[in-house]
């Protein structure tokens, strides 16, 4: 008895997934539009920044493959650097309520001032859609969208999947590449990598 | 007292260090174990990376799936020491919110093979190492570990610890197999790649639910469905959807490939590894077209084969028969002897087709059958030992064969013996068919897999082969002066022919012994009395001296005699239960071990190279070549040297693991010897069917 019950529910469980992963997002095709509302309570649309490259970040304070890449300052010099050249970032949270890296707005401002971030917006995406839209993964999950709407780059941070701040030095950093070679007419060398991290907290 | 403090703390220090204490981290517990517990200059041995996770948590496999990180080791080992790459258990789809990881739960041993140098004092080496790891339930934490462990080095072969021999077995197990024998073929489409998979000829396993797991990251839907389904019996696809997002199109499939079921049985391993190309295109749907030149060349290798048949020690007497044959024959007309060549290639033919239809009806029947498969049933070697006794007590005089066999007889006179050449065509097939000559392999190998008219015309050539050199004589019966003349001496010869049948009974009454044992001796034996008695009689009184009401009599009585002597042995041999082959492993020289294709792995795994010698009692080129090659002293001493591990296939009765194991190599006859490397990625090697010490010393040479 026990066992058919686990059994329709694996199976359910593999179908649901399937259903889940009917992700829209792919490289050089129009990034999915979406609609959120960040830590402050405003909505964003995708849409509102036509004309300007998108980051997105997939985010979650408390994954360690996060913590490598803030406690470093990594992201957020990343983020400085291209925000100040006009680049939209922005980080979103597809955490479902009660799981880890969910947490309410005023956390979540506390957080982002404590590492000192430089987000253009915090989204919360707490139903999951634009992450399965996207086929997010991991945190961090990286998204480079040119001014068009096209989805330019996706998949990791950079190229070494590791939990150590003293791999950052030596690795290539996939997000500046693609928008460096994007902005200067170039072709993006790597498209698609590997994302690493924990799995999005679905 | 300084000098104490630092000795008693070293004390301390070392008792700790060759316990090799688990270190205790958070979810998870690591510890640094080895397989033997001493080591030896230049032997390989085996260690692990021990993860004990608390419930709930897991590690990563080689490949993560969608989130995670693979376990890493970084060994830090002394001077001269290598390690191998981790040889990674297959590990568990854990589904978690969609994303779908590839990881160990509770406890799980990542192998490695550790190289000491050629030269070591006798003392402690200490291996050191750190390992790091991402452990997860849902939330995860990076972890690592500094582990260390301190082995004795001694100068004896190393022992298995028996701590961990369980520990590393189960580990072991879950080990990929490779996928001798199978065929893959992979095609692309926009989303999916479709994976067949066709099942090698020797299993008839049946397989419900097959799951890949990819090699490479970030290609396909971890947690996607991949559908299985049976094409037909033994060819199945596996379709796997692509990642939308993926890092490339695969060029290469490389993983490994799950099923519940063994791969070879109920039981046996579940993961097995494989890589194949992506194509745009499946073939394999379609019957693959024979392949004509691989035909041509099989045929040409077993005519040859057919010619070097009768060099084989096992045609040998009745080679000697047929030279007899011809010696006869010298004198007659031209004519005549080419009938009498035609006969005995028709007889030749005849059999090899009887024996090819045999082969493929009970091919068909799903029987594992193998060349000489005929000598691995005890009622076949009594009959032809009857057969062999008879035709000696002939040659020795006790009866006339020309003039006796009523059946046969009217031909055998009217063809002026055209009916016995080709009885001595039948019996030199019966007794070539165990010797297997050098060509006669690989081409008999190819026919069972083949079509019914292929392995018919293979068969036929090796028959033209074997009938060749005679058929030659025949018709250039000139060539036939370098014989001497016919003479008295003839006389001398056929009765000493006689002597060459009674050796090859001694032979077949050895294989007999081995296989049901000495009770199965003596019931052969009584036979072989009552079937002289019936000769004797017949000889004495059947002859064409008396007159024809005597001749009946006579060979009533003696058939009566034999044919229920015959029956009854058969019968009381027949419940005699056959030997289990271990039994006949009786070389003293080099230490054999039983085979399986679980032994074979499991040396390699402990770093050794393994010879394995496909053999059977009755096959003779297996017994010269463990004479003269195998178990010299020269080649144990190798044996030792090069720690090589002798594993022996013995084929002596039927078993379909070694039928099995054959057929991988595309074979079905023994001798085979094929060394494995213990580096599990170099080939294994064959050697060739007539061995000799030098060949085998250079051939274990050449593993390392």
């Amino acid at each position: 008895m026990l066992n058919i019950k686990n059994m329709s529910a694996v199976i359910l469980l593999l179908a649901f997934s399937a259903v889940l992963f009917a992700q829209k997002a792919e490289i050089d095709k129009t990034a999915p539009g979406f609609t959120l509302k960040d830590s402050n309570g405003k909505e964003h649309s995708l849409s509102d920044f036509k004309g300007k490259y998108v980051v997105l970040e997939w985010i979650n304070f408390e994954c360690p493959f996060v913590k490598k890449h803030y406690n470093s300052k990594n992201m957020q010099n990343l983020q400085k650097e291209y925000t100040g050249k006009d680049v939209v970032w922005l980080a979103v949270c597809s955490s479902a309520p009660g799981k880890q890296g969910n947490f309410d707005n005023a956390e979540i401002n506390e957080r982002l001032k404590d590492h000192d971030a430089n987000l253009t917006a915090y989204l919360i995406d707490e139903s999951g859609d634009v992450g399965r839209a996207y086929g997010a993964k991991t945190t961090p999950h990286m998204y480079v969208i040119n001014p068009e709407g096209t989805l330019l780059y996706a998949g990791g941070i950079d190229s070494i999947p590791s939990a150590d701040i003293d791999d950052i030095e030596d690795a290539t950093n996939y997000v500046s590449a693609a928008l460096d070679a994007a902005m200067g007419g170039k072709e993006i060398a790597t498209k698609v990598s590997k994302p690493y991290g924990c799995s999005v907290k679905y | 007292m300084k000098f104490y403090t630092k000795q008693i703390l070293s004390l301390i220090l070392f008792s700790m260090i060759s316990f090799a204490q688990p270190v205790e981290t958070e979810h998870v517990e690591a510890e640094l174990i080895s397989e033997v517990s001493s080591i030896r200059a230049g032997t390989p041995f085996w260690v692990a990376l021990r993860l004990d996770h608390e419930e709930e948590w897991h590690t990563y496999w080689r490949n993560d799936g969608d989130a995670g990180l693979a376990t890493k080791i970084e060994w830090n080992l002394p001077e001269g020491f290598e390690a191998g790459e981790i040889h990674w258990p297959y590990p568990k789809k854990i589904i978690i919110s969609g994303l779908a990881n590839y990881g160990y739960e509770n406890e799980v041993l990542l192998l490695a093979e550790i190289t000491p140098p050629e030269k070591l004092p006798e003392n402690e080496i200490k291996i050191e190492a750190t390992a790091k790891w991402l452990v997860c339930r849902v939330d995860c934490i990076p972890g690592s570990a500094d582990l260390e462990m301190t082995l004795p080095v001694k100068n004896n072969i190393p022992k298995v610890n028996n701590e961990w021999t369980t520990k590393f077995a189960n580990a072991r197990e879950k080990l990929p197999i490779t996928s001798t024998g199978w065929n893959f073929e992979a095609s692309l489409n926009d989303t999916i790649v479709t994976l067949h998979i066709q099942r090698p000829e020797w299993s008839n396993q049946k397989f419900n639910e097959v799951v890949f797991f990819p090699y490479e990251t970030g290609i396909f839907i971890n947690a996607g469905i991949q559908n299985f389904s049976t094409i037909k019996s033994g060819l199945y696809t596996l379709e796997i959807p692509l990642d939308r997002l993926r890092i490339k199109d695969p060029e290469i499939l490389k993983g490994i490939l799950i099923s519940e079921k063994g791969w070879c049985g109920e039981g046996s391993e579940k993961s097995m590894e494989f890589n194949v190309p992506v194509g745009m295109k499946s073939s394999m749907t379609q019957i693959p077209a024979s392949n004509n030149d691989g035909l041509i060349l099989a045929l040409v290798f077993a005519f040859v084969g057919g010619i070097i048949l009768n060099l084989m020690p096992c045609v040998l007497p009745v080679l000697s028969i047929k030279i007899l044959g011809f010696v006869q024959q010298a004198g007659k007309d031209k004519t005549k002897i080419i009938k009498h060549g035609g006969a005995f290639t028709a007889g030749v033919l005849f059999s090899f087709w009887i024996l090819a239809g045999l082969l493929l009806v009970l091919r068909a029947g799903g029987e594992q059958l193998g060349w000489g498969f005929q000598l691995q049933s005890p009622t076949f070697i009594v009959i032809l030992s009857i057969f062999l006794f008879l035709f000696a007590l002939s040659l020795f005089g006790v009866f006339e064969i020309g003039t006796s066999l009523s059946s046969l007889g009217s031909k055998v006179e009217k063809g002026n013996g055209n009916g016995s050449a080709f009885l001595s065509g039948v019996a030199a097939t019966v007794l070539a068919t165990p010797c297997t000559a050098p060509f006669m392999g690989s081409a008999l190998g190819f026919a069972i897999t083949q079509p019914p008219f292929v392995t018919m015309s293979i068969f036929t050539s090796l028959a033209i082969g074997m009938a060749f050199p005679y058929l030659l004589l025949s018709i250039f019966p000139q060539w036939l002066k370098f014989l001497p003349k016919p003479g008295n001496w003839m006389e001398s010869l056929k009765q000493f022919m006689g002597f060459l049948l009674i050796a090859t009974i001694i032979w077949l009454a050895w294989v007999l012994s081995i296989q049901a044992g000495a009770d199965a001796l003596i019931i052969l034996f009584s036979i072989l009395l009552f079937s002289a008695i019936a000769a004797w009689i017949y000889g004495r009184w059947g002859n064409v001296a008396k007159s024809g009401r005597t001749r009946l009599i006579a060979l009533v009585i003696s058939l009566a005699i034999l044919l229920p002597s015959a029956i009854w042995g058969l019968n009381l041999i027949n419940q005699i239960p056959q030997y289990t082959s271990s039994n006949s492993s009786s070389s003293a020289g080099l230490n054999w071990q039983k085979f399986s294709p679980e032994i074979v792995n499991k040396l390699r795994n402990e770093g050794k190279h393994v010879f394995v010698d496909f053999t059977a009692a009755w096959c003779l080129t297996c017994k010269v070549n463990e004479k003269v090659a195998l178990d010299t002293e020269e080649v144990i001493n190798k044996f030792d040297e090069l720690n090589v591990a002798a594993v022996k296939a013995d084929w002596t009765n039927r078993d379909d693991a070694i039928t099995e194991a054959l057929a991988e190599y595309g074979r079905n006859s023994v001798p085979l010897y094929v060394l494995y490397n213990a580096d599990s990625s170099v080939e294994p090697k064959f050697l060739p069917e007539i061995l000799t010490p030098g060949i085998v010393i250079e051939a274990l040479e050449n593993l390392n």
